[in-house]
């Protein structure tokens, strides 16, 4: 079978439905005033930003985003930063609030998100559906996924990734024959089965799902005649494989790394690893490969600036190293290490930040210490203040999580 | 016995499939529209609904949703004049799509199957 080309995914009768809808509580507080894919990312991005780059690199261009929880800032972003698609050729990128159209409840499950949105797939009547989650980071080129599913000629194609076996325990995993078509599927087991030659490797869904259309709709539809969680990875898929052709597709990663990179930020500890990857001499994500650009809403700002350049150590001086310096920054007098500054932040004289996430519009005050941290938007942190250095103390006043990285929620007074 | 609510916005046809549904031993409630046919649903919880889906108002696909916002188990079998709604996704949440027929012989398997179904469940 011939590679897709560009134009052929363009005229795919397909369209992607993206997860957009969950609460994020073990983001919370990042998750306090957003939802989780609007959580900012990496400096200048949101998280959903890579799953809507990863749409438009692979030329999926009809996009639903399902929001739900506190969707206004998602709302948002998506409108101001992602209206780049032509509704006249007939693509688009539109959020979809919960309807209530055939039920009083806000999605119940990643099944029920799409069960309640039937009257979209009604109306588009696609041939296929790319279920995408809003949460995760990583570089997909979801074409190469349409094509296993042509090959195979697949009714749901799950994308994978081999992760160590330890691992088994986090996600549902799915067990393959020599043909990559699953014939099990065990959500969170920690003696779930390993790949088939790799005694070491399992095969871990990373919820992104290719469906035909007329599966999906009738899966979802039984599924929500039923008192299931209405979810993809506990009660669709482990019902399907036994009546209908579901194969596995190891992901084609655009990330090229020895290693693929994906991840789910689903906890903050997860969250401030997965910016520290950024950061790295060598990242383990890169964010500057042309070939796969992730995209964002413009942002307006001057130029990052370091100011000051006194003999140092004693005197001020303006120093960035090894991180990531978002428009707008005046690092003034303030020395940065190994952290994502997002824009219009500032670090004054003698002031440290190292391995931590600053956001937007927030003043690291003279001579704070913070290390390994997560400052939300537009905190004013005073003079001399020290964040993460005395983790035992932080918990009086922050989350502090368990592996000691201080967060402290957006706009926090001081007074 | 099982209790069948009708839905059906033509007089006669009400009349018939009452009158047909009782001689097979149900007890038959009738509803003339869609709105009648939630009020009673929550009043009565039927075993099963027979739905048309052309009515004045609010009509068949919009009423089996609203059915099943409030209970999603519900048995629920669209019967309609027109086959072309059978390919329309809102109507797969029905248990079964039965065309309309001077036999009433399919519409009355149906009701069999999808109560044993509904009997089996429960055991």
């Amino acid at each position: 079978m011939p590679p897709l080309s560009s134009t052929d995914v363009r005229r795919l009768k397909l369209i992607a439905m993206v997860l957009a809808g969950g609460q994020g509580e073990r983001l919370y507080p990042l998750t306090r005033d957003r939802a989780k894919p609007a959580v900012p990312f990496g400096g200048i991005y949101r998280i959903i930003d890579f799953t809507l780059s990863n749409c438009i690199n692979s030329d999926v261009r009809r996009i639903f985003v399902l929001t739900q929880y506190k969707s206004s800032s998602l709302d948002y972003h998506i409108h101001f930063g992602w209206n780049v698609l032509s509704p006249a050729l007939g693509e688009f990128i539109r959020t979809i609030p919960p309807q209530q159209r055939i039920t009083e409840s806000w999605y119940l499950g990643t099944a029920d998100a799409i069960f309640q949105n039937i009257y979209t797939l009604e109306q588009e009547r696609p041939d296929l559906v790319l279920i995408l989650s809003g949460d995760h980071i990583y570089k997909m080129n979801y074409r190469a996924m349409l094509e296993a599913h042509f090959a195979k000629n697949a009714d749901l194609t799950i994308a994978c990734i081999p992760v160590p076996r330890e691992q088994a325990k986090l996600f549902g995993v799915a067990v393959v024959d020599t043909d990559s078509r699953i014939i099990d599927f065990q959500e969170k087991n920690p003696t779930a089965p390993t790949i088939p030659g790799s005694p070491d490797l399992c095969l871990a869904s990373m919820g992104v799902y290719l469906f035909n259309t007329r599966t999906l709709v009738r899966e979802v539809s039984i599924d929500a005649k039923t008192d299931s969680q209405h979810d993809f990875g506990k009660n669709i898929i482990p019902k399907i494989i036994h009546s209908h052709a579901v194969y596995a597709h190891d992901f084609m990663d655009m990330n090229k790394k020895p290693i693929k990179y994906w991840r789910d930020v689903g906890t903050l500890d997860a969250y401030w690893e997965s910016n520290m990857d950024l950061v790295a001499v060598d990242p383990l994500f890169n964010l500057y490969d042309p070939d796969w650009p992730i995209r964002t809403a413009p942002h307006q700002a001057p130029p990052a600036k370091t100011v000051f350049n006194d003999p140092w150590p004693g005197g001020r001086r303006g120093l960035t190293l090894n991180s990531l310096l978002s428009p707008g920054c005046i690092v003034s007098g303030g020395f940065v290490e190994n952290s994502v500054l997002c824009p219009g932040v500032r670090v004054e004289e003698q002031a440290r930040v190292t391995e931590s996430i600053i956001m937007d519009g927030t003043v690291i005050g003279r001579g704070c210490v913070v290390h390994r941290a997560i400052i939300d938007k537009g905190v004013h942190v005073p003079d001399g203040i020290t964040i993460g250095v005395d983790t035992r103390a932080d918990r009086d006043r922050y989350v502090v999580t368990d592996r000691g990285v201080t967060v402290v929620p957006r706009e926090m007074r001081y007074t | 016995m099982a209790t069948i609510l009708i839905v059906e916005d033509d007089d006669h046809q009400q009349l018939l499939y009452q009158e047909v549904l009782q001689e097979e031993g149900y007890n038959v409630i009738v509803a003339r529209s869609g709105k009648e046919a939630l009020e009673l649903a929550q009043r009565v919880t039927p075993d099963l609904v027979v739905l048309d889906i052309a009515m004045p108002g609010m009509d068949g696909i919009e009423t089996l949703g609203r059915l099943l916002s409030k209970n999603n188990q519900l048995p629920i079998i669209l019967h309609t004049a027109y086959a072309t709604y059978k390919d329309n996704f809102m109507t797969w949440s029905a248990d079964a799509y039965v065309v309309k027929s001077s036999d009433l012989t399919e519409l009355k398997k149906e009701i069999e199957r999808v109560l044993a179904k509904r009997g089996e469940g429960k055991k």
